[in-house]
């Protein structure tokens, strides 16, 4: 059985979502501590606290962001890509968007993501895949890869 | 993971056998019961099963509503759709009906002229008419007026009874005249009338 990831951090737009992926979560066994945030603001602003260390271990492990954030002034692969360049890179960090479209793929690819999940009505399957591969994005082993 | 005291799982199976209330959430799977407590193993069980059912439950839910608000979106979307070419259609309207209302008050201005250019030519054919009957009268006057005078004069100069053509031309220079000078006194009412109009 995998172990289960210590902390995940949410960041999307659309609360029906939140439910959404924190049930998934919890029938799957793959996380015990969720934190969802709607925006990439706020997001930032927490990254920035956490930065350069993180003595009480607040950081997150795991971060899943949505492509289009509404009512955030910036999308969710420059999220990424702050929270890569600027904060430290110190967690496995991907998106999570109904989008399937290539070029923000190779965006997101380039500012550091290491797995995009397509979301659709069964999100499960794709989520236990991702569990499996998780150990390989904590070691930097695992290429980026697409859950469709 | 969270051993528990004797207290609190004689509480836990107390609370589940009476009043039907189990631990849920993820505080559920940080417990770990009393090693070969049966009983309480099986009582994390059922809550264990019970809180998965409920997020079966809720998750199934919470997808149908997410489904539905997709839909309403995706339905708001060709209704604002059907608004913008309505709204498109009735500026498009509005804009012909100027074009129809410009090509009216032309059509109006055009049916203007070619009134007044129909009266004119009426004018015209009348006054045109007036004029052959005013030449055609003057001639006959002038002609029974020169032929009269000629045997008038052929009379006087041959020496033969003047009296009956002399008294025939004159009546007949007078009434001659009469008519001459009333045609043309009604011809310039006529025309001074016409033109007033």
């Amino acid at each position: 059985m995998n172990e289960m990831i210590n902390s995940i951090l949410l960041v999307d737009d659309e609360d029906l979502f939140h439910l959404v992926f924190e049930d998934a979560c919890s029938i799957l066994d793959i996380t015990l501590s969720l934190e969802a945030l709607n925006s990439s603001d706020e997001a930032d602003r927490m990254f920035k606290q956490w930065f350069p260390d993180d003595p009480n271990q607040e950081r997150p492990e795991c971060v899943f962001v949505d492509l289009n954030i509404i009512g955030s002034s910036f999308d969710g692969i420059e999220l990424i890509r702050k929270i890569n360049f600027d904060y430290g890179n110190g967690c496995v960090i991907g998106i999570i968007s109904s989008s399937d479209d290539n070029q923000e793929i190779e965006k997101a690819k380039a500012a550091g993501a290491q797995f995009w999940i397509i979301k659709s009505d069964d999100i499960e399957p794709r989520l236990e895949d991702f569990r499996k591969d998780y150990q390989g994005y904590v070691n930097k082993t695992n290429p980026f890869k697409v859950y469709k | 993971m969270i051993p528990i005291t004797k207290h609190t799982r004689d509480v836990l199976l107390e609370v589940a056998k009476k009043k039907k209330i189990y631990v849920e959430g993820n505080f559920l799977k940080i417990l770990q019961a009393p090693n070969g407590d049966v009983e309480f193993e099986e009582y994390l069980k059922v809550c264990k099963e019970k809180d998965s059912t409920a997020r079966r439950k809720r998750l199934q839910v919470t997808k149908q509503v997410q489904k539905q608000n997709k839909e309403l979106v995706s339905k708001q979307e060709e209704t604002d759709a059907l608004m913008e070419e309505l709204q498109i259609a009735l500026e498009s309207a509005k804009q012909s009906e100027e074009v129809a209302n410009q090509l009216r008050e032309e059509a109006e201005k055009g049916m203007g002229k070619a009134l007044e250019d129909l009266e004119l030519m009426q004018k015209k054919t009348q006054f045109e008419l007036i004029s052959t009957i005013v030449k055609v009268a003057l001639y006959v006057i002038v002609g029974v007026g020169v032929l009269t005078t000629v045997m008038y004069g052929l009379a006087l100069m041959s020496g033969t009874d003047t009296q009956i053509i002399g008294s025939t031309w004159s009546n007949m220079f007078g009434i001659l005249l009469t008519n001459a000078f009333s045609i043309v006194g009604t011809i310039m009412g006529v025309k001074y009338a016409t033109e007033k109009e």
